[in-house]
Parts: structure tokens; sequence; C-alpha cells
């Protein structure tokens, strides 16, 4: 495994350590261990089933993870610290503060229909900030503005295209403020000529300094926006290292060279 | 038809129809709260928990509510609970209703993706408001019209009470048919007042509807 370890300068904003997940007799991830710093863009990339989106969602506890430690600035997420096994969970209220802090956008947008994109972005300025209404619309208007949607903060999801789904979806979550942000194929479940929009948006994000950690089959994206691209296979991280090395030269790996070629293929028009 | 007949009995039967009218809504209204509060229980509590709430809706579902009324109003004084016919009307409507109601509720709780309650939970909102904010107000749509079914049976149940004496409309009905030898017209009048409880409902419901989904429209 030639995972990079990150230079000592940088403080990792998140760190997982040796962190592993089933699912019933299913291994989805195996001794995972993954440094993000700040500022930087993760691409996590591999073929369906790899566990990417599972590693992903251990990241915030969606999946609560078996065994090893996922750190968010020194903070372990999910699990109360101590060794004593088995690990018991941290209350309610504390893994609500912990995720907070880390913004997450879905597939499928998962907006909430009964709601206008502005209430989406403001509902939880009001019940998890405290904002008061109009300070949160305020706000809620500021992260519409940030993904270009400021004229569709009253439409219901309904009377947005998919592309202008995700971008309120990206908008909800950044006006959160968190540390950092994931992406679970933000783009996969869009038209093809709505990809680029929402693309446009996260670069723009990336750009501004925000740390990121994208799980895409988006191979451009990966290697003209990622800082590193971690390569995951049958739940084990194969291959961590900045892009130009895996899509600029063949990859040593045979799991990467095959898994590209297979891309590459598919992408030929 | 004899019209001075029902001169002489309308206060009764109206009296009745109001008691029916009671029974009805109070009963509605509390296995209705009932109903969630146990949909609510079943959806955060462990699994013993869940057994025993399996075990009531069973138990309930599969007995007919006639003799949940007689245990209730016969057999409540042997365990010290001694209620007046209306009072036990009410009670055994409520706990008639509400696993019915919490099934409603149930099935109205899967209605709603579980991408969005991720979602929720990846922003911090806590699980009461998401189900105030985020669960309650969209599975109103999918729950609406079994609601509006479940409450119009619930209304022609209420002919059931005159067993155990409670002055509703059909006991009232019967009374001035016994008293008058008149069938027909007492009758038509009573399926005239239950038919009335239903359209009234029904076209509620239609309002509730409507109004729960205008956000699905695409304008």
């Amino acid at each position: 495994m030639n995972t990079k370890t990150p230079s000592a300068a940088t403080e990792a904003l998140i760190s997982v350590r040796n962190m592993s997940k089933s699912f019933k007799d299913f291994e989805a991830l195996r001794d995972i261990t993954l440094d993000v710093n700040r500022s930087e863009v993760v691409c996590l990339i591999g073929p369906s089933g790899s566990g990417k989106s599972t590693l992903l969602r251990c990241l915030n506890f969606l999946e609560a993870y078996d065994t090893g430690e996922v750190r968010l600035e020194g903070e372990l997420i999910g699990w109360q610290e101590g060794t004593a096994q088995p690990r018991r969970r941290v209350a309610a209220g504390t893994l609500r503060r912990q995720r907070q802090h880390i913004g997450m956008v879905f597939q499928q947008f998962n907006l909430w229909p009964h709601l206008t994109a502005l209430e989406n972005v403001a509902e939880a300025l009001i019940q998890v900030k405290g904002l008061g209404k109009k300070a949160a619309q305020d706000a809620a208007m500021a992260a519409l503005t940030k993904v270009h949607l400021s004229d569709k903060a009253q439409n219901h999801p309904a009377n947005l295209s998919g592309g202008q789904q995700q971008r309120v979806a990206i908008a909800r979550a950044i006006a959160m403020e968190p540390r950092v942000m994931l992406f679970d194929e933000p783009t996969s479940a869009l038209d093809p000529e709505l990809v680029g929009e929402v693309l446009t948006v996260m670069k723009e994000m990336a750009a501004e300094g925000m740390t990121m950690v994208v799980v895409t089959h988006e191979m451009g994206f990966a290697a003209h926006v990622a800082d590193r691209v971690a390569f995951l296979d049958k739940g084990r991280l194969v291959t961590l290292a900045p892009p130009a090395d895996i899509f600029g030269r063949e990859p040593d790996d045979p799991r990467v060279r095959s898994f590209l070629q297979t891309y590459r293929e598919r992408n030929v028009v | 038809m004899e019209l001075d007949l029902f001169v002489r009995y309308g206060p009764d039967l109206l009296r009745g129809f109001g008691v029916t009218i009671l029974c009805w809504i109070v009963g509605s209204v509390g296995g209705l709260l009932l109903g969630f509060a146990i949909a609510c229980l079943y959806r955060w509590s462990i699994r013993p928990v869940r057994w025993i709430i399996d075990l009531y809706v069973e138990l309930i579902r599969g007995t007919p509510f006639m003799i949940q009324l007689f245990i209730l109003y016969y057999g409540g004084p042997y365990l010290g609970l001694v209620l007046t016919p209306v009072q036990a009307g009410i009670l055994s409507f409520i706990v008639y209703g509400s696993p019915y109601f919490a099934e409603i509720f149930r099935s109205g709780f899967n209605a709603v993706p579980k991408g969005q309650i991720e979602a929720a939970r990846c922003v911090g909102l806590s699980e009461a408001r998401i189900m105030r904010r985020i669960i309650l107000p969209q599975m109103l749509v999918p729950i609406t019209a079994p609601l509006t079914n479940f409450i119009i049976i619930l209304s022609k149940e209420t002919a059931i009470l005159s067993v155990v004496t409670v002055p509703e409309l059909l006991y009232e009905t019967q009374t001035m048919a016994a008293e008058t030898f008149t069938y027909i017209e007492p009758f038509l009048v009573l399926s005239l007042f239950y038919w009335l409880m239903v359209i009234v409902t029904s076209w509620l419901g239609g309002r509730v509807e409507a109004r729960v989904t205008r956000h699905l429209k695409r304008t």
C-alpha cells in the first residue's frame, strides 16, 4: 500500500485509523487508515460495491463503524472515548453536535419536498443553530446565492431541476458552516447536461478552501480538483495518491489499472 | 309518513344524534392520539416493548368491538372500573380505534424516504424535530385517505354502543320504533343522520388531502 502520510506540518482535520465495518457477513470496509487535511479535497473512487459510500457514511456515523477510529479535529465520532469493549455510542445530543460540523450531500439530493428551497436551507439554522427567523432566512439566502440559486428561493423542490435541487442540498449543508463537506456521488442521479452546474459549484467551494471528501465517478473532477485520490476495492484502500500519479501515468496496481481501463472504454464515444 | 311522530320524538332523536357525535368525535380523536403515541413508541423503543405493542395490536384487532365494549362495561366493575354507559362507550372507542390508527401512522412513517431523514440527521435536527417538521407534514399525504376511511367506519360503529344502553342515535330510534310501532320512517331518518356524518367527514377529508398535497403540484 503506497499510502502517503500527511506532512507533520499540516494537522489532519479528519483522521481515520484502522477502521472496519461489516454488514452481517459482508465485510464492507477493512482496516481503513486515511487522513484528510484542512482545505484538502480527497476523492474516493473505485468499482461499485468497493465501500466508498460506506466509508463516507462512517465519517459522520450514518453507519456505525465496528472497529478503529474516526476523528474530526481530534474528537472521536459516534463512539465514546475509552477502550472498554463493546464501545458505547455517544449521547444523541453529542452526535447531533458532531454532525453539525460535517456537511453531507447525497446522490438523491434528499431535499424535504414540502418546504421551499429557502426553507430547506433555513430549517436547521433555526432549529439547530438557534437563529431567529429573519437571520436564518438571510443566512439561507446567502447560501443559496453561493450556489447561484437566489432566484429560486421560493420554489419547492418539485419545481426545480435535478441540478438545481442538488445545489439547494449543497446550500443546506454549507449554511451550517461545516468544517468538512462529504459528497456521496453528487452527480450520479443527474442528467448529463446538469452535471456541470453542480461540479462548478463544488469547484468553487474547493477553491475557497473547503475541506471535501467526494465519492465520485466523475474522473475529470477527481483528476482536476482533487488534491489526493483514494482508490478502494473490495473494502480496502488500495491507493491514496495525488491524481497525477493515478491518472497521469499507467498505475502500478493492477486493480486500479483495470478500473481505469474499463472507465475509459465506457467513455469513448 | 306520520310527521307528528317526528315532532314528538324529534328532540330525543336529536339528543341521540348528539350523543353519537360526542362518542364518535371524542373516541376518534382519543384513538388517533393513542394510536400516534403507540406508533411513536414503536418507532423509538427496544424490541421487548415492540413485542408488547404487537400483542396489543393483535389482541384489539382480533376481537369484535362489541365484545371489547361488554368486557369494559360489565367486566370493568370487577376491577374497580365503574363507568357510565357513555364513558364506557367513549373509552372502548378509543381503545378499539388505537391499533388501527397506529398502523396507519406506522405506514405513514415508512412512506417518508429514509434519505430525507438521514439528511435531517446530518444537519443536526433532533428526532422530535424530524418527526414534527419532516415526517408529520409529509405523511399526511399518504395517511389522509385511510384516516378518513377509518373515521367513517367508526362513525357507524357507534351504533353498537346501544347494546350497553348508551342513549345514542340507534338507541333512541329503537325506543321510538318500539313505542310507536313504526319502523320504516325512524330507520330512514337514522340512515339520513349517519349518511350526513359520512358525507361531512369525506368532504373534510378531501379538503385536508387537497391542502397537504399542494406542494407536490408543479407550477
